[in-house]
This record gives C-alpha cells, structure tokens and sequence, in this order.
C-alpha cells in the first residue's frame, strides 16, 4: 500500500502538521527561518556587526550590499542579520518574564477576589491606562541614566508593559475555573492560594497563557524597535533593527533600503509570530474542547 | 392509523476527529395523530440524535447513512433548506432542554413567539399577533398574558420559561411536536405541571409528539408507545402499559429494575440493576447489549439483532425473547440492618437555630450597613447522629444547598451555631483545623467539574493523603489502589485522566477522593441527579455498602424522593428555608405527611402507577412574608392563621415531628390522588 491510498489518513508528524491550520504553518516557517538566521547567520555574512568601510556609503542596493551600506560605511545586510537573536531574545526573554509575573498576580487575584482583587485590579489598569510607550519611557527614566542602554532594562520595561495585560487575562481564567467544583474542594481541603494556584489553575490556564505569551511576543519586536528608534533601547553601536532604522532615517530620501531593509525583517518577524499564534490559538482552542489531556 | 412521520431504517454517523461513528442503526418507528411515542435510554443512546433528525438537523460533523424520515411522506432527508425553514416552527414544533438558553435573553417572550407567527405567516404584524400570543399564553397556562407578554426571559421562573417555549413549539399548530427531555432541569413538582400541561394540550391539540427522555417515569405518565434505545438501536417498542407490565427485553427490564421506586421497602434496593456501563469500544458486532446481558450467549455477539415483532403491537430486538424466563416480580434487597438512627444526643454535627442568609456583608460593614439580607434558611435545628445518614429533600430554592455551605465553611451562618461533635465549627472554611476539615468531607453534583482535567486520578486522591497523613511515595500508591478498588475502579485508573471516565467512574473517583480522607461525615450534594438510572443504582448500592462498613455518617441532599427513600435512616423535607417535617425514613414516607411532603410526594412520577390527578392541588402561589411558608400553596390552609402564626412542632411519634397548625388527627393521611404506597416488609 502507498500513501496514494489513504489521501486524508497521513499519519505520524506529517499527517499532524497537515492537519494544522495554514496561518500556523507559514508563521511557523517564518519563524524557523528568523531562527535558523539569528543562530548561523552570524557566521555566515561577510562583515561584522560594527565593521566600518565594507563599501561605498548611501550607494542604495547591490549585489554585494542587499540592504546598501549606512552612513559610517557599514554593511546594513550584515548588521540586520547580527540583530536577529538580539530582537528575537529581548522580546521572549521580556514577554516570558511579563508572562510569569503576570499569571501569578492575575490567578492569585482573581482566585483570591475580594477587596484584594479589586485594589489589584485597579492598579493594573492604572498602568494600562498609561500609553505602552509613555510608560516604557518613564520606566526608563526612572531606573536612571547609568543604567540606560543596559539589555537587562529593555527586558524588564518590556516584561512591565506586558504584564498587567497578561494579568487581566489570567484573572478572567481564573475566575472562570475557580467556580468549578475540584478548585471548591482544595478549598475546602485547607490547600492555600498558592498552592490551589499552582496545582487547579495554573494546569487549566495554559492554553490561554500560551496563547497570551505568543499574541504578546509578537508585538514586542516592535516596543523594542520603537525604543530603539527613540533611542532609549540599547546603546549604538548594537545592532538592533529599530535602532538601524532610527540612525538610518536621514538616509530614508538617498538610500530607502537601509531603512526599509531591517523594517523589512522586523515586520516578517512580527507577521511571522501573529500567524503562528493565530494557529496555536486555533489549534489549543480545539484541542481544549474535545477534552484532550 | 395514519401516520404523521414514520423512521425508516435510519443510520447516522457523527465524526470523531478523522473517524465516522455509528450513534444510530437501522432505526425504524412512526408516530400517529395525536400520539404521544416516548423515546428512552442512557445517555450516549442516540435519542436526541433521532429528536433531532426528525426536525431535519444537519452539520457538518454528522453523515446520514442511509434511510428515510417520511413527514407526510416527504423525506425530510432529502429536503432543501428554505423547505425545512418552512416546516420546521411551522408544522414540527421543539422544545429543547433548557429554556433558559433556548430563548434570547434580550427580546421579550411575546416578541419571539410572534417572531415565529410572523415569520410563518399565521399573523400579521401588530395587534393580531400580539392577541394570538395571549391566546397561546393563556392555553400553555401562563398567568396574565398581557403583562407576561411584556417580559424577559430572566423574569420568568424556569416552569415559566419552559411554558414560554411549549407555546412557541404550539404556535402555529404543529402536525408534530419534538420535546427534548423538556422537564430535565426543573423541580418535581414543576415537573408534575408541564406534563400535565403537554397532556392536556395534547387532548386540546391532537398534535402527534416524539418524547425524549431519560425518565422512564415520566413516560409511564405521557406516553402512548415507548421506544426503548440502547447504544444506537432499538432494542423494544411497546405500548407504554405493556411495557411496565412485562418488558421484554433484558435492557428494558434491567432499566426498570433499576429505577428507584417510591413504593419500595424503606432501606431496600433493587436487585438486579444493570451491571457495568456502555463501552463503546466494546461494542460486539451483534447484539450491542450483550456484554451487559445475562442471559447473552456466544451467538448474541455475532448475529445482529433487528426489531421483529413478538404480537401486534410489540416489538422486540432480541433472539432469545421466547426463552427468557417471565419478567420476574420485583425482588428487592432486604434492609442492611444498620441501627437506624443514630444516637442524637451527641450527634456528629447539629445545627443550633442556624440561620443562613445571602447578601450580608462582612465584618465592619455589616454595623454600618446593615441591609436587608435575603433568608435562605431560617432557624435551622438539626442533628445528624453518628453512623446515620440524614436526608434533605426539598425543591430547587428550599435551601437544602445552602445548609451543605454552611456545613463546609463557604458561608458563615448569619445566626445560630453549627456544632461538630459537641465543639461549634468556625463559620468559615479558612478558620477551621486541618483535622476539622478532614473529618468532614464532600462530594458535589456534576462529575464533570469534580476532577481536575489536567490532573491524573492518582494525583488527585493522593493529594488530600499528603495533606491529612503525611503520607507520599510508594505508601501513597497503595493507598489510592486501595481506594481505587473500594469503589469498585481498577487501580490502574490511578494513570488516567478525568475525561477519560464516564461520568458514573468520575463520581466514584469523588467518592474515593472523599473516602481517602478517612471522613466522619459524608456531605453529598445531588450527586446522583447528573448520571443514568443504572449508574445511579450502582452508586447508590456503594454508598450503602460504605456507610455500613464504615460507619460514616452522611447528609444526602436530594430532591429525589424515591433515592432518598432507598438510602436515608432519617429524612427531613425543606421548604423555602424552613424544615417542615423531620422523622424516620419509613415514618416520613408513612401517613400522616406534612401537606408539603403529601405534595411532593404527589408530583413523583412512578413506573407502576398511571395517575389521574385532581388538578391543581397544590398550584396555588406562596404568599411573601407568611409565618408556614407554604402558606398559599397549601391545601389544607388555615386562613390568616398560617400567614400570621408560625406553626408549632407536632410530635406525631418519638421519631417523626410535623410542624404544622392542623392538628394530629387532621393532617392528611394519604397522598390525594396516590394509591397508598404499598409498603409491608421492611418495618422497623
């Protein structure tokens, strides 16, 4: 029997991946590509991130320079592909840390409720009330100067923006599974919120956290792009796409492809990880209802 | 006999992911004029897949594989859509499940009637509309039209609403009315109304219906013929007299034997439930029911049964209905022999004028603000002795749910002292001691809720033994195996998850959890009301077995006379947050009653009498306020008396006390319309 035969029961991987959504499948080799870029691409460019007089500046597209050459005469191709893992890191380093930090405060508040939850709930959307840039700016501000530029801090004002957002939507899943009867009888059993969090909530709110974190991931290239452009980001000479953009935007009339080069990889990123994520969405959404463990 | 839609020979199949299963083989019945055919079986049986078919329904993950729904001769089947719309809500009516959902919660209850009459072109917009739908309020026996018209949905009861969805079924004079267990989600005695509403619209209408359910006691009271469905087919179609009075197939009779009976001896249980459940990878490529029959042999797995008719009217799907022995008389149980009441001088808990109120709130604020809080219950006084299960029956809205709050510490009692041993019990969980919290323990309604969906059972039951023992490890394996086999599961249950299990195993797995902690009382909440009769049957005899091996004591909350009647030592009946009656199982069962437990008694519909009911007995309304809170509804009522005066206790005998105004010798004596139970063995 050949495969012929069964034209609908393919089985194994190939089979699975066929049976996922399309969106799914075109982020998910987006993706793959922007990874497979951010680990070997370094080793695979011809010049290095900050290596100067690799051509003839401003002298748009070529061959030899794909993204053209900046002002200071570097390589925007190489460069763009330097930045990869640095974009690719920040922005999951950053949304996992709003992840966790916002599940714990959003399961705990709304299991806990009460004037608890209220007081909580109230902060949270104080912070959200505040524009994301306004806010990663005065974050910024505040931590100081000696600390501007500092990977570390993008991270943490990325993981700040996002988790009060992440928090909203762990409380109307916690809130939703703390009515039913298994969370009533830990209760009962004496377990304490922490621990009723992390045994009943937190096991029946993956799927809706996993869906946040990839919803969110996908957008923080662009905070960190856009700090990057407003120069609050990391320091020059980092490679990082916003960045490129920000310094490069002089050159927007003369030579567009360096701006529009890493605009270019930023956006297929971005693209990349909203389809994905619509996928898994579609894909744990269904599993979810049919019960599947 | 003409009929008005007749089934033939219907197959269908649902998808599962990538594979197709059969849910219905070879079905094949019609309904006449102004027939009434009864559509029963457990769940997972294919009934409502038929209630379903006959409206034309289809999606995308159901296939048709052959056969025919004839509706006046047309084949439904076969049918366009814009054919279908015309018919259906025109000359099929349905009435679903839950009213509650199946009218829009944002348009007013006239409004969606008149929907339907406009829409099918029975009335013009506008005033004669709006008169038909009076008209209809009125027949389906809806108070003031005019101004119910006017309503939402959340503003009717839910009898209300499920009245509110009859007429829009009857709207436009349907040929064929689908009802999909119509009575399911609601109270015994609102129950009692809608059916005897559909009888009476029924004789009015002439209108043929296709009754699906569950209740093989509410068929007794409808049901022109019955169809009895097991995992897909047809196994016995019978008139519905004939039915009771000798099925034929093993499955049938298994399914009557297993329903609990009023009439039963108190304490006693039936004898031959059904064994096992319906596993449908299992499934023989003969008869389906094989595996569960006792009197199947090697060729009942191979041969496929079809209907084939034993006389004129009856048919059957087994091959060995020449020779199995006569329906045998109801053998019941013998009682356990446990004592009975326990001692109640020192009970194992005891409410102390316990009064139990929503809306109040906490610490400080209460001073400050202190409202109008909404009486749930009102002085409660109770006890439970050791060893002795007490049962407390009443209607949704009696507040025999909101004592099991109390009891675990998610409410605080508003009044009064629960007592646990003789030492008062915090009002709320949190303050409680570990091993207060271990001595009582819980089992909830829906087994679908109960477990952890994302926890293997092993996980789950080993949990409340890490927090009550200390005990993990290997220890703790032996110990959930052991639990495991107690209720009857294979240890190797421990690996699976929830849903994995039917919902009779996860009940057992509740139950197992709750065991585990090695209990001195056993709070159940409903827990039999969400699974099939058998599987009721079979909890039902594990709890007896439990509560006699281990002398735990248990509150059953049930609004299910007849399971209460099997299990309970002692039984206290409820009404609107006042106890009403409280005594031995036998002696509450047992005239004189309480005029509300005359009534709930009444409204149970049983497989062995076919009532004519007095109308209206007991449909009077409850007057706000009233000292009796049954004052209004009560029959028996004493004017102003009952409103103004709460009723004293009445001893009737050491162990039964009505609270009532009539005196002894009036209180009614025997269930109005009831043929007196009729019951001999099993005295105490």
């Amino acid at each position: 029997m050949t495969a012929l035969d069964h034209p609908t029961g393919a089985s194994g991987w190939l089979g699975l991946w066929r049976r996922t959504p399309l969106s799914f499948r075109i982020g998910a080799v987006i993706l793959l590509l922007h990874g497979l870029v951010a680990v070997f691409g370094p080793y695979l460019v011809p010049y290095g991130y900050s290596e100067m007089r690799t051509g003839i500046p401003l002298t748009g597209m070529s061959f030899e320079h794909p993204f053209g050459v900046d002002q200071l005469g570097r390589d925007v191709f190489s460069r763009v592909v330097h930045g990869a893992h640095i974009v690719i890191l920040l922005s999951l380093s950053g949304t996992a840390l709003g992840l966790v930090l916002g599940s714990i405060v959003g399961l705990l508040s709304g299991y806990v409720g009460g004037w608890i939850d209220n007081v909580i709930q109230r902060l949270l959307e104080t912070l959200i009330s505040i524009p994301f840039l306004v806010l990663a700016l005065l974050a910024m501000a505040a931590a100081g100067p000696e600390l501007a530029g500092n990977p570390v801090l993008v991270i943490l004002v990325v993981a700040l923006v996002y988790f009060p957002r992440i928090a909203r939507m762990a409380r109307s899943a916690a809130i939703d599974i703390a009515t039913r009867d298994f969370v009533t009888i830990a209760k009962l059993r004496g377990e304490t919120a922490w621990s009723v969090m992390r045994r009943e909530l937190l096991p029946n709110a993956t799927s809706v956290l996993l869906v946040e974190f990839a919803l969110r991931a996908g957008y923080a290239p662009v905070l960190i792009g856009s700090l990057g452009f407003l120069g609050f980001g990391v320091k020059p000479p980092t490679p990082e796409w916003g960045l490129m953009i920000s310094e490069n935007r002089a050159l927007l009339i003369i030579s567009p492809i360096t701006v529009l080069g890493p605009g270019l990889a930023l956006a297929s990123l971005v693209v990349g990880l909203n389809l994905f994520t619509e996928g898994l969405a579609r894909i744990l959404g269904r599993t979810v209802k049919l019960g599947g463990a | 006999m003409e009929a008005v839609v007749r089934v033939e020979n219907l197959s269908v199949s649902y998808r599962d992911r990538e594979n197709w299963l059969r849910v219905l083989h070879h079905v094949g019945f019609s309904i006449a004029r102004s027939e009434v055919f009864g559509l029963v079986g457990e769940s997972g049986c294919g009934k409502s897949t038929i209630g379903l078919q006959l409206l034309g329904y289809r999606h995308a993950n159901m296939r048709v594989d052959g056969g025919s729904v004839l509706f006046h001769g047309q084949d439904l089947l076969q049918l366009g859509r814009k054919k279908l719309d015309g018919l259906r809500g025109n000359r099929i009516g349905f009435v679903p499940q839950n009213p509650t959902t199946a009218l829009n919660p944002s348009m007013r209850v006239g409004a969606q009637i008149e929907e339907t009459l406009v829409l099918h072109g029975r009335a013009a917009d506008g005033q004669q509309s709006q008169g038909r739908v009076e008209g209809l309020f009125d027949l389906v026996g809806l108070p003031h039209p005019k101004l119910l018209r006017q309503r939402y949905p959340h503003e009717l009861s839910g009898g209300q609403q499920q009245r509110v969805c009859i007429a829009m079924a009857v709207a436009c004079d349907p040929d064929l009315v689908v009802l999909d267990e119509p009575t399911t989600g609601l109270d015994v005695t609102t129950q009692e109304q809608i059916v005897d509403l559909l009888v009476a619209l029924r004789a009015r209408i002439g209108t043929a219906m296709l009754y699906v359910t569950h209740d093989l006691g509410l068929l007794a009271q409808i049901a022109d013929r019955i169809g009895v469905m097991y995992a897909g087919h047809m196994v016995e179609t019978a008139p519905s007299a004939g039915l009771f009075a000798a099925p034929r197939h093993p499955y049938t009779r298994g399914l009557i034997a297993s329903v609990p009976r009023i009439d039963d001896p108190v304490d006693a249980a039936p004898a031959t439930p059904l064994h096992g459940t319906l596993k449908r990878s299992e499934l023989p490529p003969g008869c389906a029911f094989a595996p569960r029959c006792d009197h199947a042999e090697e060729a009942c797995r191979i041969t496929i049964q079809r209907l084939q008719t034993i006389d004129p009217v009856h048919q059957i799907a087994c091959r060995r209905w020449r020779e199995l022995p006569p329906t045998p008389a109801r053998v019941v149980l013998p009682s356990t022999g446990r004592s009975g009441a326990g001692d109640l001088r020192h009970p194992i808990l005891e409410f102390d004028r316990v009064t139990l109120a929503y809306g109040v709130s906490g610490g400080l604020l209460r001073h400050i603000f202190p409202g109008r809080p909404f009486i749930a219950v009102d002085r409660l006084s109770l006890a439970i002795g050791h060893g002795e299960t007490l049962a407390l029956v009443g209607e949704s809205g009696s507040g025999k749910s909101t004592v099991g709050r109390a009891i675990s510490g998610l409410l605080r009692p508003y009044r009064g002292t629960i007592r646990l041993d003789g030492a008062p019990l915090a009002g709320t969980y949190r303050r409680r001691s570990d091993e207060e919290r271990r001595r009582i323990q819980f089992i909830f309604q829906n087994p679908d809720a109960s477990l952890n969906p994302r926890a293997t059972i092993g996980r789950i039951l080993e949990r409340p033994l890490k927090m009550f023992f200390g005990v993990r490890g290997s220890a703790a394996k032996d110990r959930v195996a052991s639990a495991l086999l107690e209720v009857s599961l294979e240890p190797a249950y421990a690996r699976r998850y929830g849903d994995q299990l039917s919902g009779g195993e996860r009940q057992r797995v509740a139950i197992a959890r709750a065991l585990i902690a090695e209990p001195e009382l056993l709070l159940c909440d409903e827990i039999l009301s969400a699974l099939d009769v058998s599987v009721q049957a079979n909890i039902l005899a594990l709890l007896r077995r439990l509560s006699g091996e281990r002398g735990i004591s248990m509150l059953f909350i049930s609004h299910d006379l007849a399971v209460v009647r099997t299990i309970a030592d002692r039984v206290a009946v409820l009404f609107h947050g006042q106890l009403m009656e409280i005594g031995r199982n036998a002696d509450v069962f047992e005239p004189p009653y309480h005029p509300y437990t005359q009534a709930l008694l009444d409204a149970v519909p049983t497989v062995t009498t076919v009532k004519t009911r007095s109308p209206d007995a007991a449909h009077g309304r409850e007057i706000d306020n009233a000292a009796c809170a049954f004052a209004g509804r009560c029959p028996w009522q004493l004017g102003r008396l009952c409103v103004d005066e709460a009723p004293p206790w009445r001893q009737v005998s050491d162990d039964l006390s009505i609270r009532c105004h009539l005196p002894l010798d009036r209180l009614p004596r025997r269930a109005a319309s009831n043929p007196q139970p009729a019951v001999t063995g099993a005295q105490p």
